[in-house]
């Protein structure tokens, strides 16, 4: 039963820090750019928490605190270049700049412990910890959805035409979701360099890429909800069926190649437009009826 | 007093010259008509005026400040707003979501507030709300609210569009043919609110192939004809000069 207990408990921990990297992830692509660029912050934030810490003896809120600064800095910067990117062209350029960073990662390991990894990071943080941080998120997430900065997001996504032809800058907003994305990205990273002993720089490649690109596809990229709930079904599939862990990427997939053919907006957007288009069904009926 | 400006100004795309040399003024409070047949370039000069294309040659004032290099949003902000000839709605929002986004020019809420969800930033947020019901109101759309904006009729997406762009309350309006493809009950309705729209004291720039329309409607018109001015003046002028005959029947 205590064994229960503790893989379950460190399961929750993996979905409050996935969930984190997954609202990385859907802040840029709410407004409208196609980054995957989440991996490489994750790791910046993790590596400069992890690096203040046990080679500087830096305490770990404010370690932490550095690598979320230093994420928002980097995601910004990355904004620059970006910002005459579109579409596939932005998702090749942070791809590679995620790549990057995992080279960095490997290769300058007098800094990183290199691909043996970062060493004897003392654990401090946990559950309390990651809750903590992703109920701040999704507060400032849930607070852009609902006023300006939401609004002006939404116009960008879908028309930047539109968007600049009512005063709305794309660039300025670009930026800021990038920033913001580096930010959560770096503040996960940091706090999950606390519960891991080793960091390496592959745990920040190509999977977390996938992962996080995932959890929003799945989840939905319009409400907030859509991403943490992505997060949940792609990480507990593999726990309540042994046999489907084996082919966790396989299974993620297949998930990912329904969803798409038959629920381009994700599961929690899709139900969530299904509702309102039934309320306002009943709504015309009444209306006919008097 | 003339709100827009241009003068001298050319667009040339490689080698073919879309607007070659065009001289127009918008002033406010009146409806002023752009009229020209397929391909005239009349789409092109909005795109140079918003700022959404650059100018090849000429400037273009607005007021008393020169936009001619001055980027889209920009331009928005300056109190210069459109409707698009193809219109564009952001299609998965609601309509209501659509007219709100036009306010964006005057909103208060500064980005950290926005950002933290102070009660200021989400009490501007509601007071936009009545204000774009109120819109929805007196364009007779109000049903229509929480629809989603790309699954309207044809007539009532151009309305959506139309609201938007005024809730911005520009200084001057672009209309690049607003009422194509409704009939002539609706496009009357649409041509009062035009009217009243100038009345208020709005520069109010209207694109229409329509020329009965147009010539009802218009206080002062422009014709041009593969990128050149061909003609202006009164409706009653324009429509009687010769070379405006020739560009409409002719070759
Ligand atoms: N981006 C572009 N690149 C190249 N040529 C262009 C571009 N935009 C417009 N043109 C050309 O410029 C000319 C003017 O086009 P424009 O769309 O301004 O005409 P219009 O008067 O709006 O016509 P319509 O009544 O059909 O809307 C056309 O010959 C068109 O092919
Ligand atoms: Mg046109």
């Amino acid at each position: 039963m205590s064994n229960f207990f503790t893989v379950y408990h460190h399961l929750f921990d993996v979905f409050l820090i996935g969930s984190g990297y997954a609202l990385s992830q859907w802040v840029v692509m709410r407004a409208g750019v196609f980054s995957v660029a989440t991996a490489g912050l994750a790791s910046i934030g993790a590596y400069c928490a992890a690096i203040l810490t046990t080679k500087l003896g830096w305490p770990h809120p404010l370690s932490i605190l550095a690598g979320t600064l230093l994420g928002a800095l980097t995601g910004l910067l990355l904004s620059v270049p970006l910002a005459r990117l579109r579409g596939v062209f932005q998702a090749i350029a942070t791809l590679a700049f995620v790549q990057i960073v995992v080279a960095i990662g490997l290769f300058s390991d007098s800094l990183t412990g290199g691909a043996i990894g970062l060493n004897a990071i003392p654990i401090l943080i946990g559950t309390k910890e990651n809750l903590l941080a992703l109920l701040c998120t999704i507060y400032v997430m849930l607070a852009i959805s609902a006023t300006r900065v939401g609004r002006a997001f939404e116009a960008i996504r879908q028309d930047e035409a539109v968007a600049s032809s009512l005063g709305v800058s794309v660039t300025f907003h670009q930026s800021l979701a990038f920033g913001l994305s580096g930010a959560i990205a770096g503040l996960f990273g940091g706090l999950e360099a606390f519960q891991t002993f080793t960091l390496f720089p592959n745990t920040y490649g190509f999977g977390l890429i996938v992962a996080a690109l995932s959890y929003v596809v799945l989840g939905g990229r319009r409400s907030v909800a859509g991403p943490i709930v992505g997060t949940a079904i792609l990480l507990i599939l593999p726990e309540v069926s042994r046999p489907l862990a084996d082919y966790r990427n396989a299974l993620y997939g297949v998930i990912m190649m329904l969803v798409i053919a038959f629920m381009p907006r994700g599961i929690v957007d899709t139900g969530l437009l299904y509702f309102r288009r039934r309320r306002l069904a009943a709504k015309a009926a009444m209306e006919s009826q008097q | 007093m003339s709100a827009l400006v241009i003068k001298s100004v050319s667009k040339h795309f490689g080698g073919v010259a879309a607007v070659s040399n065009v001289n127009m003024e918008v002033p406010s409070g009146k409806v002023t008509g752009l009229i020209g047949p397929n391909g005239a370039g009349k789409t092109t000069l909005i795109n140079l005026i918003t700022g959404v294309l650059t100018v090849s040659e000429g400037s273009i004032h607005f007021g008393a400040q020169d936009i001619t290099e001055v980027p889209a949003y920009k331009v928005a902000r300056a109190g210069i707003s459109r409707t698009f000839q193809n219109i564009r709605l952001l299609a998965e929002a609601s309509v209501i979501d659509n007219v709100m986004i036009g306010f964006y020019r005057n909103e208060k809420t500064t980005t950290p507030a926005s950002l933290l969800g102070l009660p200021s930033a989400r009490r501007e947020t509601a007071a936009l709300r009545d204000r774009a019901n109120k819109l929805l109101e007196r364009f007779g759309m109000s049903k229509f609210a929480d629809q989603e904006a790309g699954g309207l009729a044809y007539g009532h997406q151009r309305r959506v569009e139309m609201m938007r762009a005024l809730a911005s309350e520009p200084a001057l309006i672009l209309l690049d043919e607003p009422v194509a493809g409704m009939n002539d009950v609706e496009a009357g309705e649409l041509g009062e609110i035009f009217r009243g729209l100038a009345k208020d004291g709005m520069g109010v720039l209207l694109i229409e192939h329509n020329v009965r329309f147009v010539t009802n409607l218009c206080d002062f018109v422009y014709v041009l004809d593969s990128g050149r001015m061909i003609a202006s003046g009164s409706p009653e002028q324009v429509v009687n000069d010769p070379a405006v005959i020739t560009a409409y029947l002719g070759s």
